[in-house]
């Protein structure tokens, strides 16, 4: 058991990392409602294991392949349950977002975007190009080779390059 | 560092990009941007799909996160989030945003009646914590200087308690609120001294406060303030931070302390009914 100041220092900083472990989560569900559902999991089993962090890498980076695993057992048990009438998520074309009236919003546009490529894209280009992750941290994380963080990652700024030029477009 | 030879160009030159490639590699990319014109537009076209998507994974961080989940974390299990859990990620504007997440967000706390204790004997009407980015002006400010002073060991404040006669004078005078430094020796904190801040290009007071663990929490005050705020108590959370602010007679307040400390809604209910 840690001792309670350690504890304490621990919690704070899963708060802090809260915002960033929602957007990482988001990569791999693309649904806001199981990006909640598994960024709550990821906290109560960090917090359970927090006497197995060893202080000594980044927490994110122990908290993100939590995270992974937690979703790979996720949807694993969404196939043998054959879905239980939901569309696996891997299966799916478009983003699983509630359409509201503010859906035409510029910013909740780009997040489509960002989401709707093709699985693993974009969580890639997260860690590396957003959160500055080496390749060879961003393959444990998402325990794939660094090969294929490398052909993930060209193709994620390609198609994002794409979008660009398909939203300047839209927007001229 | 990678080897990319023999792998497709454009895996190439994004591993060049983010500097994974070795010396020689880099030299023989470098050799072929300087002759290559397809090779360069390749280049510029996955620079602009790394800017675009900076760009659009920012806005991922001005989404909420579910509000129970971080007092959850903060004071351990016990409530449920998903009974607090609101959704709004599509929604465009934080303004219009956060008013439905803290409606739903009181909803989940009269259904979980465990939850009520946390707010029940208080004479303030309290408003969810809610996790935020950009808010008041001021308060951001107040942010930054937080985060610097307090991790000031030896020059943490300006003038040190032993002067609280002074203090009140001269920040009253500075700052054109009339106040007393509150006592919160009973509430576990000590009181360290003062500062004066300036935000908004207004004079700010700094009442700074030590717990027993040597957290640093702040009572920060000025005239007028930027009208965003009401005399409900309403608590933010910033990164590491966290903010309970109100209005009070033409001044705006807010404490400041350690996003993960608990009883910071309840520090700063103290704090409104005596400063």
């Amino acid at each position: 058991m840690r001792p309670a100041a350690e504890m304490k220092d621990f919690r704070r900083d899963l708060v802090s990392l809260l915002p960033k472990l929602r957007r990482f989560a988001m990569t791999l569900t693309r649904n806001a409602n199981d990006a909640d559902d598994l960024v709550q999991e990821v906290c109560e089993r960090a917090i359970s294991r927090s006497h197995l962090w060893n202080g000594e890498s980044r927490l994110e980076s122990w908290i993100y392949a939590m995270t992974r695993n937690l979703w790979v057992d996720e949807v694993r048990k969404r196939k043998v349950r054959g879905t239980g009438g939901m569309v696996d998520i891997y299966d799916q074309d478009t983003l699983n977002v509630e359409a509201t009236a503010e859906k035409a919003v510029y910013a909740n546009q780009l997040q489509e975007m960002i989401l709707s490529m093709p699985e693993g894209l974009a969580s890639v280009f997260l860690l590396v190009n957003v959160e500055g992750h080496s390749y060879r941290e961003a393959a444990t994380i998402l325990g794939i080779p660094i090969g294929t963080v490398m052909s993930r990652l060209s193709t994620a700024r390609l198609r994002l390059a794409a979008m660009l030029s398909e939203d300047t477009e839209r927007r001229a | 560092m990678q080897q990319t030879k023999g792998l497709a160009l454009e895996v190439r030159l994004s591993a060049y990009i983010d500097g994974e490639l070795g010396e020689a590699e880099r030299s023989e990319l470098d050799a072929l941007l300087a002759r290559d014109d397809d090779a360069r537009r390749l280049l510029d076209k996955l620079r602009a799909g790394s800017a675009f998507g900076n760009r659009a994974f920012e806005d991922f961080l001005h989404d909420p996160v579910p509000l129970a989940l971080v007092r959850q974390i903060k004071q351990g299990p016990g409530i449920n989030p998903k009974l607090e859990r609101v959704t709004t990620s599509n929604l465009p504007k934080r303004s219009v945003r956060i008013l439905p997440r803290l409606v739903a967000a009181s909803v989940g706390l009269v259904l979980a009646g465990g939850i009520a204790g946390f707010i029940l004997g208080s004479t303030t009407n309290f408003v969810d914590p809610v996790i935020e980015t950009a808010a008041s002006p001021w308060i951001n400010e107040i942010a930054d200087y937080h985060r610097i002073y307090s991790r000031q060991k030896a020059h943490l404040v300006e003038v040190p308690a032993a002067q609280a006669g002074e203090i009140e004078r001269w920040l009253t005078s500075s700052v054109g609120v009339p106040f007393k430094v509150p006592d919160l020796a009973r509430k576990g904190l000590a009181f360290v001294g003062a500062r004066l801040l300036v935000a908004n290009g207004k004079p700010v007071a700094q009442l700074v406060y030590r717990d027993q663990e040597g957290e640093i929490f702040a009572i920060c005050f000025l005239r007028g303030g930027d009208g965003a705020g009401t005399a409900e108590l309403s608590e933010t959370i910033r990164g590491d931070l966290g903010f309970v602010s109100w209005q009070k007679e033409g001044a705006s307040f807010v404490f400041v302390g350690p996003s993960s400390a608990a009883e910071l809604q309840d520090l700063a209910q103290t704090v409104a009914a005596v400063i």
